[in-house]
């Protein structure tokens, strides 16, 4: 009997702990900080990724910590690189800490799987997810960068008039969607853009992630004599292609993704990527506008070092949000996911930002080329 | 005796229907943010169960099961979307034609992915399970990951690595935790009956058991094959709680989440893996203050990422020191305790 009654009295206390777990959204005038919520991976494979956007996040919250008179505090999850934990740690921003708004997540599944929670009730903003599907059919999604089809886009035009290319190889890494993507928008515009079937040589050569010998697509690819190969995909396997390409003697220039601006790729590549040119969202040589410098200052100030793309993206998604709460003067997630889907012609540490119906940045790209072992900076695309 | 048969009785009838009860205060009283984690519990217990019954009560040592899983996702989220959500989803390559109009509810979706998962199993089993132990873990880790790389580069399938949206939130409480509930009436029963004990007695010793006249591979594949059809039917359930899934999402660490549950609760017991489904899903995001900032008396700091983490895993080295056959060992639940105090039932080969 003891023990019923030990138990019943447990069930009780479960029961009290978990009533009252029903809140009612805030007003402003009931709250003494405006939070925004980050959800990121921390830890896990993507780990490094978020770190460098949580960074920039991080400074920006640093240069502009109020809003309407009051501060704002950052919410930062860990989603553990994980979909099934990136819904959870949304879902909790969203009911438990009553975000006014989210930035996040480095990772466009990351971001897919939170969007289906956060829809309706809080509005997110993205900073480097270039997946389509990810503002696609979801009004609460933005994002602050520019996605696959405009970079496909620019590096075609990049191919068709700089290098003068009138045929064109494609090597895609088949298990990541964003190499996926980009490859066919490069293959889509470079097809009206030489308005020739044949320009492309050959069906988009595959590879997985993790694959460290491409002797055999590089073979096949010389035989066809392209004038130009694009290989966007993961660092450390772009670089290897390259490598094992110049190996082989193949001389035909390589152009990428924003993803090759990474230590790794110069390291693992050394002399052989020389003259690999690539898109990607900004840079620090040139200024873009006046937030930037402002931004590179505080960087250069805190880290000592130059800052990555996705750190300004970071940054510029808090400012987007923060801009949007001023406007709409309250914390009703409502109004803010309004003010931010007006966004328009917005000054932004990475370039001028104006949202489309989608919810995605409209903005330049940077088009960069690695020299002598550093990456440098050669002109900028506008939309 | 007579009179202690019928309290028991009673016992599980009122404890079934505190269960349902609590599920019901939940539905009404918690937050989504709970009710997924609510979820969850349900849906990691049907996983913890399928892999169970293979691995601990069959003794066969199978990493496969987030291939399975990724089979009844894709079949449930494909089977139940709607032609519009397709669209939208495939807009690289469009999707086959005999997929495009398809829009079931979500019950026979979720038989169909089941099913579609037990095929898989049954085809994978068939070769694999000549084969034991570590040798088995390796050939169906394998087998899970070409499912992965099939559905990787089956475009107009499965949309590819770009991942399916907009699922249909069909997944609530009820589903979870009503197949949650199924399939635990189903071990219960299973192994109340001769095939459980066969399975057992395989697990024990597979020549003594064939002595015994028990049709080793007819057994190890029915086992294999319901454990799959589980495991289908699981991972349908989470696709469509998530409402969005990609191949990346099966990768073999799925495969050891769900083993972490089967070991900690201990291999061979249905009560077990329910306790130990619901304490690591609850305990994971319990836990989640401690990535943030605290503030002790000393000191404090503005957050670790990845804390939780750390604290988790000396949890589990704790409880796996002490309970070196996990929470139950190979026990169950009886209400035995309330009569003959202090003494769980011994549930091994022998039989009650």
């Amino acid at each position: 009997m003891k023990k019923l009654i030990l138990l019943v009295t447990a069930l009780m206390i479960f029961a009290v702990m978990v009533t009252g777990c029903k809140k009612k959204a805030p007003e402003l005038s009931e709250v003494d900080v405006i939070k925004i919520g980050v959800f990121q991976p921390l830890t896990g494979a993507n780990a490094s990724g978020g770190e460098l956007e949580v960074r920039g996040i991080k400074l920006a919250n640093e240069m502009f910590p109020d809003v309407l008179g009051k501060k704002i505090e950052l919410v930062i999850v860990d989603n553990k690189s994980d979909k099934v934990e990136s819904a959870n740690a949304a879902e909790r921003l969203v009911n438990k800490d009553q975000v006014a708004a989210i930035i996040g997540s480095w990772g466009s599944s990351l971001s897919m799987a939170a969007g289906q929670v956060t829809k309706g009730k809080v509005p997110v903003v993205a900073c480097s997810a270039t997946n389509p599907l990810v503002t696609k059919g979801n009004d609460w999604y933005f994002r602050v960068c520019f996605l696959d089809p405009f970079q496909g886009q620019v590096m075609a035009n990049y191919a068709f008039n700089k290098v003068n290319a009138k045929k064109a190889a494609v090597i895609q890494e088949i298990s990541n969607d964003y190499s996926v993507g980009l490859a066919k928008f490069f293959i889509d515009s470079f097809v009206k853009l030489t308005g020739d079937e044949k320009s492309i040589v050959a069906k988009p050569f595959s590879y997985n992630t993790g694959d460290n010998d491409f002797t055999a697509q590089l073979t096949a690819i010389a035989q066809l004599k392209p004038d130009v190969i694009f290989a966007p995909g993961n660092y450390t396997e772009s670089a290897l292609i390259i490598k094992q390409a110049r190996d082989q003697g193949i001389k035909i220039p390589f152009l990428g993704g924003d993803t090759w601006e990474t230590g790794p790729f110069l390291e693992v590549g050394k002399k052989s990527v020389e003259g690999a040119t690539f898109s990607t969202f900004f840079t620090s040589e040139v200024p873009i506008t006046k937030m930037s410098e402002k931004f590179l200052k505080a960087y250069r100030d805190k880290y000592k070092e130059e800052p990555a793309a996705v750190t300004a993206l970071g940054f510029d998604a808090y400012i987007v949000i923060k801009a949007a709460i001023e406007k709409a003067n309250s914390i009703d997630p409502e109004k803010i996911k309004n003010e931010i889907a007006k966004t328009k012609d917005f000054e932004g540490s990475a370039g001028m930002i104006t949202l489309d119906e989608n919810g995605d940045a409209v903005k330049d790209a940077v088009i960069k080329v690695v020299k002598d072992g550093k990456f440098k900076y050669l002109t900028t695309v506008k939309p | 005796m007579e009179r202690e048969k019928k309290i028991r009785v009673v016992l599980t009838v009122t404890a079934a229907a505190v269960a349902v009860g609590l599920l019901v205060l939940f539905n009404l009283i918690l937050d989504s943010y709970m009710m997924r984690i609510v979820n969850l519990c349900g849906i990691y217990i049907t996983l913890a169960l399928s892999l169970n019954l293979i691995y601990g009560f069959t003794g066969m040592f199978s990493l496969g099961h987030a291939g399975f899983m990724a089979v009844g996702a894709y079949t449930t989220a494909l089977l139940t979307m709607s032609p519009a959500q397709k669209e939208m989803n495939f807009f690289l390559e469009p999707i086959v034609p005999w997929l495009a109009n398809v829009e079931w509810s979500f019950l026979p979706a979720l038989l169909m992915g089941g099913v579609v998962a037990a095929v898989a199993g049954f085809i994978i089993g068939a070769p694999a399970l000549k084969l034991k132990d570590d040798y088995l873990a390796i050939a169906t880790l394998g087998f899970a990951e070409i499912i992965r790389i099939f559905f990787t580069n089956m475009q107009s399938i499965t949309n590819g690595p770009l991942g399916l949206k907009g699922l249909p939130p069909y997944t609530n409480v009820w589903w979870t935790w009503g197949i949650a509930f199924a399939s635990i009436l189903f071990m219960v029963f299973l192994f109340k009956g001769s095939y459980g004990r066969a399975f057992k007695a395989i697990r024990e010793d597979e020549v003594a058991a064939e002595a015994m006249g028990i049709n080793l591979f007819r057994h190890k594949m029915l086992s294999f094959t319901i454990g799959s059809f589980m495991a289908g039917v699981g991972g349908g359930l989470l696709g469509n709680l998530m409402g969005t899934i990609d191949p990346l999402m099966f990768r073999f660490l799925l495969a050891f989440n769900i083993l972490l549950i089967v070991v900690l609760g201990g291999m061979g017991s249905i009560t077990g893996t329910v306790i130990s489904g619901i304490v690591i899903t609850v305990l994971m995001e319990y836990l989640r203050f401690l990535d943030g900032p605290m503030d002790f008396y000393l000191f404090s700091t503005d957050g670790i990422p990845g804390l939780r983490m750390v604290i988790f895993s000396i949890m589990l080295m704790v409880v796996i020191l002490f309970f070196q056959k996990g929470i139950m060992g190979n026990r169950e639940f009886s209400w035995d305790f309330l009569f003959r105090p202090g003494r769980f039932k011994k549930n091994s080969v022998e039989g009650e």
